[in-house]
Parts: structure tokens; C-alpha cells; sequence
């Protein structure tokens, strides 16, 4: 505290903090805290579902692992574009987003296969089971945060077609919103550990 | 139209509180309805349906339509000045905020007409405010009352996340030159831990809300335990917001008594380090008690040892505050104007309710005066007696600065008074007529059982406190009117925000202010003997 | 929302301009303020709409999506590619404070913390020592008076932590024992030195009759609660204790220890003064008073 009175500072603050940072770290702190409450809520039912489709016979990896791959692999590509478009390079910039708007269709076309197979062979739905209620509440609710970020990752590319992106001024703007697409991105890997693998371990073994 | 397009921050921090005021008067009736209905034995003043969404409706427009936005509002109001700002961190957002609380309010109490009751008649939502699972699955709740509750809650909670965004990111990056952390006034350190809550808490209630919506209208399994659900899993997901949410109701009012005090006791706020560091102890133990409001839920020993210990635990930091305002005022220079008087009865009254709540987080008490008119005359001397008197201390110390004119003081005086007296009156009986048992939510009560003497001096209470209200309006209306001028500093106060006029212009400030101390306008007062000599 | 007097903002400006001197902006882009704005009320009202819709009809969920898009689409276009502001015509000049409308105080600094003067920590230590030697007599007094032995009341002290003395004989009691010896006097020592300090912190907060509340009303106030708790914490030591001695033992310790620290000189705290000062080992200022 002395050294506080030797010198009280009046200067600006040194480097303050962007808003826009700021504001995108507390909506993702908060669909966090919204995301727990689903993955909670799904530990807490798995094996308690003794009725109706199992996991274990519903749920397969082959597409879902094809999904999770372009999901996660998205991210890397909106990494490739922020940096293009850093640099100014506008071609590569449209080029990456393009492959990552993609590869997200991809992951939201693959889960609506998915849902479509489950719903239609398998016969379950949200109604079913404990198990269908959390897996169609869990993996809907990501999916519908997918899309939102899918139509701000497609908002940024029309932007970017028309010529209203500016490398310099927008660059930060960008790369904040593609925040958003990482945190979709991470909340996938929980998910998809806790429904593909922790859900899907035989009952005897978990018990 | 010129304040539904606004997106300045004090404009919309007046609707809220405005919009508040206007739910408390509207809560307060349904609370005197139910009063009136409890003051003799049987009485049959409504009937036990209508009772049922008395109180549902009442605790659930006092919690989300009254203490939310009312606190968000004055959080709205000071936080830019506080700091230095001349609005929010995000102004539109603020105004997208304000009108989902609004338009989610109205959209609760539509229901009241529009919700599908007997013969076309409207129902307001009766599963009481934490709306406890099953009562709320279809089976039980018919129609959409329900819907409505849940949709109602869930558009204003839309709007406290937005705002909680807005308080962290203004804090954070709107700050003044020379305005550190630590030099913030302690409503900016509260606002900070209550928005960090809002946004730990309200989306679990968000979710748990979406969850119950399946259940009713998608027919999925969440809460209903004929069909595999979890009825102990809503609680549990309520409370891990329902009890952030408390603290998300009283930290602002801590916050009021720490500006509100040093100013009237001429000393500066005692122990303002420790004063931080309990609030922030606060915001982390408060995601850690939930589980005390489901001691009879037969959780087992463990977990009710467990939770029964932080709760202990919390009143630590809170009891450093007490301690902290006592030391404030200690050796000061008091001076009992309204918002001192307001402030001093708030410490009083949040000590009683703050030392039953000790009692209740002792688990064999819980199980002997759970859901009992114990507890509710423990949470109204908390919410009442604290997070109310904490309100309207702030009313009368910032509508100065908010308008330009002081309320009259002895008219502030007399509602102290009769908020005061009328407050004692309704809640201290029922911590007897619950140790009695009086069960809690129950719409009469059989006669002889000693219950009466106590719920007639509650219900005496009730137009006490009414005339108190009353008067308090009539001072606004009369203060606007013809009020005493109030310049821009009328208590010789020490924050950013008696540093600009009254009202302050849209700018806020002139010139961005700098500071160097934590109390910038003594200094701006006191070149000789500058605050920041003692940091 | 009226001002005082009112103003045009121009006039107003104006004013304030001529009471200060005009220095140069620091940040001039922080004088625009964002423009009012329909489009957030919008979207509110149209995200509202579609929740309305799920109790009422999807049709006005349709028209709620339609609004919150518009309004969404608006507010985006508020901000992109630049923020839409309104410049304000700010008068360069620092705020003039008026004089507030109740008596104006003494300049004095809000800092004064109370106590001003207090104890030096020290006289705790030495009050401690004081009030345990006072005590320490009137406790052997009892046992010699009373009891006969001068190893009751030590015996009884280890009692306080060690169980097995509750069990003891009255005939074991009476005589000496090395471990309880040891044990009584080091919690003899232990909870003087922690009264002391508490004493000496807390009685310059109880300016007045310092004999009084610390010699008579605090010993009174801990033996209550030692009276009314220890039959539950442990009975077998309660029924060996003389009420009146132990009362009267404790009213010396707290005679004693008050006392010694009511005579010591008292120094003036200071923020910022270290904790030798406080210790009153290093005194620099305020020795005069």
C-alpha cells in the first residue's frame, strides 16, 4: 500500500480490457453453466432407465465419430481463417470459412441422419425413457447452439461476399464471434464423452 | 417513446426500479389478500385455490419482477457514474435487457386472463414459486398455468443474463483512469459478485425450466417419478439457483448500507478489503448451500452435515460485514437522516433474519420447522427487512441525483416508521406461530390451536405497513412537484457520482474523471488533505 | 424529470464553461453517446412473442420470430461497420461542486478510525501475567481453604482438556500429578496471554470504566456460560466446583489484568503505523498524550 502513496497513478488504465471479450467470455461462461445443468442431469440418469432402448443398443460410433471429426476439425479450419484474415489475405479468408460452415453442416445433416435412424428403427424418442429424454434434451440443445453459430459463422461469409468485411477493423470483431464456435466445439467433446462412451459402458460394469 | 428507444443507462435504470415499484405495489396486494384471509380461523375471504396463486404469485413477482430488477436497476443507475463511465459497456443490450424483464413480467401476468382456466376464465400459475415437481407435471397441474409461470420466469431471466454481462464487462473495461479495482465503491465490488451469481445461477434455473417444459409438453421423463423421473432433481437444480439467487437479492443491499453508511457517519467504510474479500467469499460458499432447503428431503447424514456446515460457513463473512458496518459507524458523526435510518434498520432486521437462518441450517431444527411460518418470517426479515430496507434507503439517497430534488425528510422519516413497526408487527409473530406449527402455504387454520393472536397481529401489521407505502408515494409525487432543490451533492458524499450534476446529463460526465484515491470526490474537496495520503 | 432550473442544455454548458478554465481533451472519442434505438425493444418484444406462442398460438410465435429478426438485423446494422453515436457538444471543464444543502462539517479526514489512542499491545502481556498470578492465588486459596489441598484447583484446570481427570477419585484429586501439573499450567498460561490480548484490544473500545467491564462484567459474563455449559460438557468436574471461588478467582484475574492495562500509557494509532508501534516496543509519536 506504500507504494500506492508514493505515486498515485492518474494515467490511463494500461491496457484495458476489450468489451467485446469481455461480454463473449461471460456468454460463454453462462451457456457453461447452462450446459452443466444437461450434463449433470444425464449422469445422474445413466442406468437409471430400465425400460424402453438401451444406450448401449441405440447409439452407434460409426457416424457420430464421422461428425465429431468435422466438428472438431472446424475449429481448426475458423483458426486458418482468423489468421487470413489478420494477415488480409480475403481469398483464403472466405476459403476457410466456407470449409468450416462445411464441416458444420456436415455435423448438424449428420445428426439429424442420426436422430432419424434412432426415431425410426430404433423407436426412440424423447418420450420413450429417462434415456431418450436426456439423450434427444442434451444433444438437441447443442445441436440448436451449433446452428447459432453456424448463422453467425454465415452471417460473417455473406458479410465477407459483399465486401463489408474489413481486415483491419473487423479482424477483432471475427475472431471474437469464432470464440463462440470453439466453445460449441468443447462443449461437443464433453457431450459426446459422457453419451458415446461414459453413457454407453454395459450397466454391470458401471455398477 | 423517447424512454422506449432510450438506451441511456440512468433512463432505463428509472423504468427499472419505476417497472419494480409498480410489482411491489401488485405483490404487496396479493400478500395483504392472503393476510386478510389468515387473520381468523377459518376465514373465507379467498378461496383455497385462489390462496394458492396468491402466494405463488406473490413470491414469484417479489423475487423476479420486484428485488431483480429493482436492484438491477440501481446497479444500472451507478455503476457508469461510479466508475467513470459514460454508459454501459453495451447500451443496446441494456435496453434489450430491460424490455425482456418487462415484456416476461407481463407476459406472467397474463396469464391471469389468458392461461386456460374453468370456463374459459383465465388462472394464474398455483405450484408456488419454487414449483415443486411433480405438483407441476401434467397430471396434476392442468392447463398452462404452469406454462406460463415457466415461460414468464425464463424471458425475464433471458433479460438478468444480459444485464450481468453488461455489469462485469462495464466494470472490467469502463473504468475510469486511476479507478483500480480496489478503489471501486462497494456497490461496483457487489454488482460484480451478483452478476457473476446471475450468470452461474439463472441459467440452471433456464435449464431446469426447459427440462420441465418437455416434461409438460413434449411428454419427456425429467421430473416425473411414475414415468423414471427425479422429483428430488428439480429441487435440487432450483435450489443450486434458488439459493445464489438470495445473495443475488441482499449483495446490492449490502452494497447501499456500504455507501449509505460512511456517508451519514462522516468515517470512511471500515475494513473495505475484508469487506471485498467476504463479498467474494459469499459469491463462491453461496454455490455451495443449496442443498439446506432440502434437509427433510432425507438427503442422508452426510450430505445434510455437509450442507448444513457451509451454511454455517457463509454466516462468517456475512457476520465480518456486520461487524464491518458497526465499525463504520462507531465514534462517526451520525447523522439519522431517512436513508441512515433506513440502513441502520436494515443491519438490525438482517441480523435477526441472518441468526434464524443459523437456526434453520441446524439440521433437526430444519426437520422440526421446515415449510412452517418460521421460515417464512426468517426469509421476509432477510428479504424484507433486508433487501426492502436496504431499497428504500437507496430510493431516498439517490433520488437527489436521479432528479434533482430531496425527498421530504420528515414525511421519510414517518415512513421509515411505519415500515418499521408495521414490518415487526406482520413477521416477528409468525417465528411464534410457526414454532407452534403453523404450516406455511396452507390457505386457513382450525381455531384453538393457538394460532390466532399471532396471525391477527400479522395481519394488523399489514395496513401499517401499507400506509408507510402509501405515504413514501406521496412523497415522490409531492418531491417532484415542489421538492426542496437538491444540487449536485447534497450529502457531502465521497463517489464519482455527487462529482456531476442532478440530474446528470445523458454524457454523465463532462470530462472523464480521474482518480486517485478511493474516495475521489474528497479529494476533489480536500486538496490540503488528500484521501490518497492514507491508501 | 425536470432540472432545477430549467435549462437548455447550450445555456447550462455555457455556464459551466465560464467557471472553469478550458484545458485540452484527453479523449475526445469518449464524448459520443450511442444513439436511441428502436431495434432492441424489438427484438425483446419479438423473442417474447415466441415464447408466447408455445402457450397460446404457433401463429404468434411466427410473428414473434419475424420481429425479434427484424429487430436483430436492425441492432446489427446499428453497430456494423461502425457504432452509431451521437457526438455531444461536451463544455470542456472540470465539474463545479456546489456547497451541500446541510451544515457543512469540519474538513476534518473521514478517516478517523476509532479507538484513536489505544493500549500498547505489550500491557496485554503484561495484564495476562498479572491476572494469572492474581487468579493462581485466589484458586490455591480455595484449595487450601476449602479442600485442604493445594493441587485441587490445578487438577480441576487440566480437567478442562484432559478427559481422565473426570474420572478421577476425589482422594486423586487431592494429590499431586506431574502430567496435570504440567497441563494445567500450560493451560493456565495459554488462556491468560489470549485474554490479555483480547483485553487489550477491546477495552479502549469501553473507554469509560475499564475496572468495570473488564474486571467485573466479563469475568461475570464467562463464568455464566462456564456455569451453564459445563454440567452438559462435563459433570463429573462440575460437581467439584465452588461457584463462589471460581467467580471469585475469575473477578481477580480480570481485576488484575485490567487494571495493569489501564495504567499503561496509551499511543495514538495511526494508519500505516507498523506493528512494533502497536506493540508499543517502538514508540515515534504520540508518547506525549
Amino acid at each position: 500500500m506504500t507504494a500506492l502513496n508514493a505515486n498515485p497513478s492518474t494515467g490511463p488504465l494500461k491496457a484495458p480490457l476489450s468489451r467485446a471479450k469481455v461480454g463473449m467470455a461471460c456468454l460463454i461462461f453462462m451457456e457453461s453453466a447452462f450446459f452443466s445443468a444437461f450434463l449433470v442431469t444425464y449422469l445422474y440418469y445413466i442406468g437409471k432407465s430400465p425400460d424402453g432402448p438401451q444406450p448401449l443398443e441405440c447409439l452407434e460410433l460409426n457416424l457420430v465419430l464421422i461428425n465429431s471429426v468435422c466438428l472438431l476439425s472446424s475449429s481448426v479450419t475458423v483458426v486458418l481463417a482468423v489468421r487470413s484474415l489478420a494477415r488480409g489475405a480475403m481469398g483464403a479468408f472466405r476459403l476457410w470459412l466456407a470449409v468450416t460452415i462445411l464441416l458444420g453442416l456436415e455435423f448438424l445433416l449428420g445428426t439429424g441422419y442420426e436422430w432419424w435412424g434412432l426415431i425410426e428403427d430404433k423407436g426412440l424418442t424423447i418420450q420413450s425413457n429417462a434415456f431418450g429424454t436426456n439423450f434427444y434434451s442434451l444433444v438437441g440443445f447443442h445441436a440448436f447452439h451449433v446452428f447459432v453459430g453456424l448463422v453467425l459463422l454465415i452471417g460473417v461469409f455473406i458479410l465477407s461476399l459483399f465486401g463489408c468485411i474489413n481486415p483491419k477493423r473487423d479482424h477483432q470483431r471475427v475472431d471474437v464471434a469464432t470464440w463462440y464456435w470453439h466453445f460449441v466445439d468443447v462443449v461437443w467433446i464433453l457431450v459426446f464423452t459422457l453419451v458415446y462412451i461414459v453413457g454407453r459402458v454395459p450397466q454391470g460394469a458401471a455398477a | 417513446m423517447q424512454w422506449a428507444i432510450s438506451v441511456d443507462h440512468k433512463k432505463l435504470a428509472m423504468m427499472y426500479i419505476g417497472a419494480g415499484l409498480i410489482f411491489f405495489l401488485v405483490g404487496g396486494i396479493e400478500a395483504a389478500f392472503m393476510r386478510l384471509q389468515l387473520a381468523q380461523a377459518g376465514n373465507e375471504v379467498v378461496d383455497p385455490a385462489t390462496f394458492n396463486q396468491l402466494f405463488t404469485m406473490h413470491g414469484t413477482t417479489m423475487v423476479f419482477l420486484v428485488g431483480m430488477p429493482i436492484l438491477l436497476g440501481f446497479g444500472n443507475y451507478l455503476i457508469p457514474l461510479m466508475v467513470g463511465a459514460r454508459d454501459m459497456a453495451f447500451p443496446r443490450l441494456n435496453a434489450f435487457g430491460f424490455w425482456l424483464f418487462i415484456f416476461g413480467g407481463l407476459l406472467l401476468y397474463f396469464s391471469y386472463v389468458g392461461a386456460d382456466g374453468l370456463y374459459g376464465a383465465g388462472t394464474a400459475p398455483d405450484v408456488g414459486w419454487f414449483a415443486y415437481a411433480p405438483l407441476t407435471s401434467r397430471t396434476f397441474s392442468r392447463g398452462n398455468s404452469t406454462d406460463y409461470w415457466i415461460l414468464g420466469i425464463l424471458v425475464s431471466g433471458f433479460g438478468s443474463m444480459t444485464t450481468a454481462i453488461n455489469f462485469i464487462a462495464t466494470i472490467l473495461c469502463m473504468r475510469c483512469p486511476g479507478m483500480k479495482l480496489m478503489r471501486m465503491p462497494m456497490i461496483a465490488w457487489m454488482m460484480l459478485v451478483v452478476a457473476f451469481l446471475v450468470l452461474v445461477a439463472i441459467p440452471i434455473l433456464t435449464a431446469a425450466q426447459a427440462m420441465l417444459l418437455f416434461d409438460r409438453t413434449l411428454g419427456a421423463h425429467f421430473f416425473d417419478p411414475e414415468t423414471q423421473g427425479s422429483a428430488i432433481l428439480w429441487q435440487h437444480l432450483f435450489w443450486f439457483f434458488g439459493h445464489p439467487e438470495v445473495y443475488i437479492l441482499i449483495l446490492p443491499a449490502f452494497g447501499f448500507v456500504s455507501e449509505i453508511m460512511p456517508t451519514f457517519s462522516r468515517k470512511v467504510l471500515f475494513g473495505y478489503p475484508l469487506m471485498v474479500a467476504a463479498t467474494v467469499g459469499i459469491g463462491f460458499i453461496s454455490l455451495g448451500v443449496w442443498a439446506h432447503h432440502m434437509f427433510v428431503v432425507g438427503l442422508g447424514p452426510v450430505l445434510d452435515s455437509f450442507f448444513g456446515a457451509t451454511t454455517f460457513l457463509i454466516s462468517v463473512p456475512t457476520g465480518i460485514k456486520i461487524f464491518n458496518w458497526l465499525g463504520t459507524m462507531w465514534g462517526g458523526r451520525i447523522q439519522f437522516t431517512t436513508p441512515m435510518l433506513f440502513v441502520t434498520g436494515f443491519v438490525a432486521m438482517f441480523v435477526i433474519g441472518g441468526l434464524t437462518g443459523i437456526m434453520l441450517a441446524t439440521v433437526p431444527m430444519t426437520w422440526q420447522l421446515s415449510d412452517s411460518y418460521f421460515v417464512v418470517g426468517h426469509f421476509h426479515y432477510v428479504l424484507f427487512g433486508g433487501t426492502v430496507f436496504g431499497i428504500f434507503g437507496a430510493l431516498f439517497y439517490w433520488f437527489p441525483k436521479a432528479t434533482g430534488r430531496l425527498l421530504d425528510e420528515r414525511l421519510g422519516k414517518w415512513t421509515f416508521w411505519l415500515l418499521f413497526i408495521g414490518f415487526t408487527l406482520t413477521f416477528m409473530p409468525m417465528h411464534v406461530s410457526g414454532a407452534l406449527g403453523m404450516p406455511r402455504r396452507v390457505y386457513t387454520y382450525e381455531a384453538d390451536r393457538g394460532f390466532e393472536i399471532w396471525n391477527l397481529i400479522s395481519s394488523i401489521g399489514v395496513p401499517v405497513q401499507m400506509a408507510g407505502v402509501a405515504l413514501f408515494l406521496w412523497n415522490v409525487v409531492r418531491t417532484l412537484r415542489k421538492g426542496e432543490v437538491a444540487g449536485d451533492d447534497p450529502w457531502d458524499a465521497w463517489t464519482l457520482e455527487w462529482g456531476t450534476s442532478s440530474p446528470p446529463p445523458e454524457w454523465n460526465f463532462d470530462r472523464i474523471p480521474t482518480c486517485t484515491s478511493a474516495r475521489p470526490l474528497w479529494d476533489r474537496k480536500h486538496p490540503e488533505d488528500p484521501d490518497a495520503h492514507y491508501e | 424529470m425536470t432540472t432545477p432550473e430549467e435549462k437548455t442544455k447550450a445555456e447550462q454548458l455555457a455556464e459551466r464553461a465560464e467557471l472553469a478554465p478550458r484545458e485540452p481533451l484527453e479523449m475526445p472519442y469518449l464524448r459520443a453517446i450511442p444513439q436511441p434505438t428502436p431495434w432492441p425493444i424489438l427484438a425483446a418484444f419479438g423473442v417474447t412473442f415466441i415464447f408466447a406462442g408455445l402457450v397460446t398460438n404457433w401463429v404468434v410465435s411466427v410473428v414473434g420470430a419475424a420481429f425479434a429478426l427484424v429487430g436483430i438485423i436492425g441492432w446489427f446494422r446499428e453497430v456494423f461497420p461502425h457504432e452509431n453515436v451521437e457526438a455531444i457538444p461536451v463544455a470542456d471543464c472540470e465539474a463545479v461542486l456546489p456547497p451541500p444543502v446541510f451544515e457543512p462539517r469540519p474538513a476534518k479526514s473521514p478517516r478517523n478510525v476509532v479507538p484513536e489512542e489505544i493500549h500498547p499491545y505489550r500491557s496485554g502481556l503484561k495484564g495476562a501475567v498479572a491476572g494469572a498470578v492474581a487468579m493462581a492465588v485466589v484458586a490455591a486459596g480455595w484449595g487450601l481453604i476449602d479442600e485442604g489441598s493445594l493441587w485441587m484447583p490445578i487438577n480441576l484446570l487440566a480437567g478442562t482438556v484432559l478427559p481422565s481427570v473426570g474420572e478421577a477419585t476425589l482422594e486423586q484429586l487431592r494429590l499431586f500429578n506431574g502430567v496435570w501439573f504440567a497441563t494445567a499450567v500450560a493451560v493456565h498460561v495459554c488462556l491468560s496471554l489470549a485474554v490479555g490480548m483480547v483485553f487489550v484490544v477491546s477495552l479502549p473500545m469501553m473507554p469509560r470504566r475499564p475496572l468495570l467491564a473488564g474486571g467485573l462484567i466479563a469475568p461475570i459474563i464467562w463464568t455464566g456460560i462456564a456455569w451453564a455449559t459445563l454440567r452438559v460438557v462435563n459433570p463429573t468436574l462440575e460437581q467439584y466446583i465452588s461457584w463462589p471461588w471460581f467467580l471469585g478467582s475469575q473477578i481477580a484475574f480480570g481485576l488484575a489484568c485490567a487494571m495493569v492495562i489501564a495504567r499503561s500509557t496509551k499511543v495514538r494509532l495511526h494508519i500505516g503505523r507498523s506493528f512494533e508501534d502497536r506493540m508499543g516496543f517502538e514508540q515515534t509519536e504520540g508518547d506525549e498524550s
